[in-house]
């Protein structure tokens, strides 16, 4: 029991003062795994999304076209 | 000195244009020039001319205006496409491909999507936010990892100057400024960080233009010197040469070529002094119908490309 008391404090020790150290590096640290994440939604969000946001801006421009011009051929 | 002549001359011409044009004409008002071009188009006119967009095989493209501003385009391409090889004989694989598109374009936001079949998507934006600043937007994304490319530019455009700010991914960024310095000549530098390699530049590029000729310059640390000169013969006839040294690795290139721009058609050809020719003509055979025949022979390599093909709309 006091054996496992001992461990436990130790590894709370431990774990306090890995996490004080990476609380001091987080703020640069958690601001460059957020943009690296940001970025990686930014580029599936503008590779599905960019023709389609193109397509409705173009078709609620004035004058307004029909739906059937966008897809047949004449 | 220079600081007293100059005020002189800006109040002549107003009083003496109206009796002695010819003076007018020579004493230049430095207080309003023209604005330049922007730095990246400073060679544009040798670019037209000798580096058409010449392709190999069939190309078909159609263009549907649904709008005053909004377009799908729709292309079809079939030929063989050049890989990357390590010995020197090129090799070729038959490729075909479809390409749709949409455009739309207004006087202050520009946007253009091209999407592939095999899913590589090329956007470009271009948003003016006030008259004279602008926002451009450039991406090529693909489905593999670490192959895509975004780039972003911030253009301010002053009275007799220019500026841009560019930031891309891998940690890229750039800033170029480009001045009048008289009506006919406009001076400029640019820099550029790249993160990723760890390498950084510094650029001068020097634009000389009348009426009839353009003659530009420009020179990099990377290396780079890059000259170039235009004539314009008459206004059918274009004539351009141009010249391309890296210091570093000792690479010489020139070309010389000729822009015809006829009524029914746009030839343009050019010689290289790597041995290769190149031959593109546009030619309009109806309204809207444009029959396009690209030619490019590498005489070294024994490499022979000739392609045809219709544009719609």
């Amino acid at each position: 029991m006091a054996s496992r008391v001992s461990l436990k404090t130790k590894g709370k020790g431990k774990g306090g003062k890995v996490s004080k150290g990476s609380d001091e590096k987080s703020a640069a640290q958690r601001l460059k795994e957020w943009s690296t994440w940001a970025m990686k939604k930014a580029k599936v969000v503008t590779h599905y999304g960019f023709i389609p946001l193109v397509i409705i801006i173009g078709m609620n421009s004035e004058p307004k076209p029909h739906l059937y011009q966008l897809l047949s051929p004449v | 000195m220079a600081g007293l002549v100059h005020p002189a001359t800006t109040t002549i011409p107003a009083e003496a244009s109206k009796t002695a044009h010819t003076k007018a004409e020579e004493k230049t008002d430095y207080m309003n020039l023209p604005c330049p071009i922007p730095f990246e188009e400073l060679q544009r006119e040798a670019l037209m001319s000798l580096k058409p967009e010449t392709f190999e095989g069939l190309r078909f493209d159609f263009t549907k205006g649904l709008n005053q501003k909004f377009s799908l385009s729709h292309s079809a391409s079939m030929g063989p496409t050049e890989i990357p090889s390590q010995s020197a004989e090129t090799i070729k694989i038959p490729t075909a491909h479809y390409e749709f598109g949409a455009n739309f374009i207004d006087p202050n936001l520009m946007l253009i999507g091209r999407v592939l079949t095999d899913g590589r998507l090329n956007a470009r934006v271009k948003w003016d936010l006030t008259d004279n600043l602008t926002v451009k937007a450039n991406a090529q994304l693909t489905n593999e990892p670490h192959m895509s490319h975004g780039m972003f530019n911030f253009d301010y455009k002053g009275k007799d100057y220019r500026s841009q700010f560019q930031m891309g991914n891998g940690a890229l960024f750039g800033a170029s400024y480009i001045q009048s310095v008289t009506p006919h000549l406009f001076l400029g530098g640019e820099v550029f960080w790249a993160g990723q390699h760890r390498k950084s530049g510094l650029g001068y590029a020097a634009r000389y233009e009348t009426d009839k000729m353009v003659a530009a310059g420009q020179v990099a640390s990377t290396g780079m010197v890059a000259l170039s000169y235009v004539q314009k013969v008459s206004e059918k006839v274009s004539l351009a040469s141009d010249f391309m040294y890296n210091y570093i690795t000792k690479d010489v290139t020139s070309s010389a070529g000729y822009d015809y721009i006829l009524r029914q058609c746009r030839l343009r050809g050019k010689i290289d002094s790597n041995g290769c020719t190149t031959a593109y003509l546009e030619e309009r055979l109806n309204m809207g119908l444009n029959f396009i025949l690209s030619a490019e022979i590498d005489h070294r390599k024994k490499d022979y490309k000739f392609g045809f093909g219709l544009t719609v709309g």
